[in-house]
């Protein structure tokens, strides 16, 4: 080996001791740096998606008009456009009052947020939403959707934009209990094919539990990382293992159609 | 030399702005362009041992910086031990790894044979994200292979590997400009 390259080599290898060494808090500040850098063209790459989107569907509409009004179908074809606008914009309209509605009815301070990206890293389950540490959010802060859902926590706020841990992820832990039994367990994520609908995992629920398909799980405040009672989804089957018992857990949020969630900035939980 | 590593190091930062403006393709099992680790493996190709190992460390350093998912202090009484992550800067040998595999056919590279390159560079990539999903289920205790994993990894290789030619073209021209020879 030349000297060169073995200096190189040294240099590298005390650079990877530094990085391994790195205490939490520094591995953080790095990460709020980057986001923080990146945050705004991310903020701009949803943006410039969006408008492609719109701008494809506004070409493949206008091209179908074209085709009926060839047709001589013009009148009704329009009518028909026109009216499914409208469901479209109803279908919109709802969403947003079940949004507001929520965001009035809920017993927390909630600030309402946009998803700007789904699903940004290769393994886990994360989604980014368009609010920043300068608008209150901070790591850990917990996620609800616009049916009450819980869809996970803040990971890393950065300075517009924040990174969200989907309780669907494989590293997410919830504490939970199910409603109407003494039943407490911890919610986790599983591991799904691409294209599955994403499934939970309530763990350390006695082997002896006798639960049905069908009844609710609620966090239950222990830990005090989540506040209590917020649904996380329903049972839908248990199994006895030879210490603990496991059920299978389907989601109270479509995980797969979010498109804007409430972060709580008031955590009393417990 | 360090007009082109200061350059390959410029592509590299804006790798990371570009990699946020690339969605998984849905209908190919999810599968992405890695641009990031692409811009290093075929980067690594092209310069020194000591020029790899600064572009493997950088590289890596930026994707954890990325991807890392930092949890906070939780009750040991209420929550499982928190041993289901990997540490911060794993990637950097990772990438080391890809960058002296690409080295090993550098000799080709300067030959003006970028194909065999391009090439590695998909298998490179297949072994680095089956590594990372070795080691994620590793240290979560779970070994969980699907075709879902594999198609996923296979095509997000492919499609990665699809994509070399044109960052070898930017390095030649990069290298042009820099007045660096690179291949023959």
């Amino acid at each position: 080996m030349r000297p060169f390259n073995f200096l190189a080599l040294l240099l590298f290898t005390a650079g990877l001791v530094w990085v391994f060494t790195l205490s939490e808090d520094a591995v953080r500040q790095v990460q709020k740096t980057y986001y923080s850098s990146i945050g705004p063209m991310i903020s701009r790459g949803a943006k410039a998606e969006k408008f492609a989107h719109d701008f494809i569907q506004e070409v493949e509409h206008s091209s179908d008009l074209k085709k009926q009004l060839e047709q001589s179908q013009r009148e009704r074809d329009r009518f028909k456009l026109i009216a499914s606008r409208v469901r479209e914009l109803e279908g919109e309209n709802n969403e947003l009052r079940s949004a507001l509605s929520f965001q009035k009815q809920t017993e927390f301070d909630v600030i309402a947020s946009r998803v700007i990206r789904r699903q940004p890293h290769i393994w886990n389950s994360t989604i980014e939403i368009n609010r920043g540490a300068g608008e209150g959010m901070g790591v850990s802060l917990c996620v609800l959707a616009s049916n009450g859902g819980l869809v996970g926590r803040v990971s890393l706020p950065g300075d517009n934009t924040s990174s969200v841990l989907l309780i669907t992820d494989e590293e997410s832990q919830v504490p939970a209990r199910v409603e109407g039994t003494p039943e407490v367990g911890l919610i986790v994520g599983q591991r799904t094919a691409h294209g599955e609908s994403p499934k939970l995992r309530l763990t350390y629920l006695s082997k002896n539990a006798i639960l049905k398909k069908g009844m609710n799980v609620y966090t239950d405040g222990r830990g005090k990382l989540f506040p209590a009672n917020i649904p996380i989804g329903t049972i839908d089957k248990f199994e006895a293992g030879p210490v603990y018992g496991d059920a299978e857990i389907t989601p109270a949020v479509a995980f797969n159609n979010l498109k804007t969630v409430f972060v709580i900035t008031d955590v009393t939980g417990d | 030399m360090l007009s082109y590593i200061v350059s390959l190091i410029g592509l590299l930062l804006l790798s990371c702005i570009v990699q946020q403006f690339l969605p998984p393709i849905a209908p190919w099992y999810g599968a992405r362009v890695l641009v990031l680790p692409l811009v290093v493996l075929c980067g690594s190709a092209t310069v020194s041992t000591a020029g790899m190992l600064v572009l493997a460390f950088l590289g890596g350093f930026l994707w954890d910086s990325q991807h890392i998912i930092q949890h906070p202090t939780l009750n040991p009484a209420v929550f499982a031990p928190p041993s289901d992550s990997l540490k911060f800067g794993y990637s950097i040998i990772l990438y080391a790894f890809m960058g002296f595999l690409m080295q090993g056919i550098r000799p080709l590279f300067q030959e003006g044979k970028w194909y065999l390159s391009a090439g590695l560079t998909g298998v490179a990539i297949f072994l680095y994200l089956f590594a990372e999903h070795l080691l994620r289920s590793f240290v979560r205790g779970s070994l969980g292979f699907d075709n879902g994993i594999i198609n996923q990894i296979g095509m997000t290789s492919l499609f990665t590997m699809l994509a070399s030619p044109v960052v070898f073209w930017m390095l030649y021209r990069i290298a042009d400009l820099c007045g660096q020879e690179i291949s023959d």
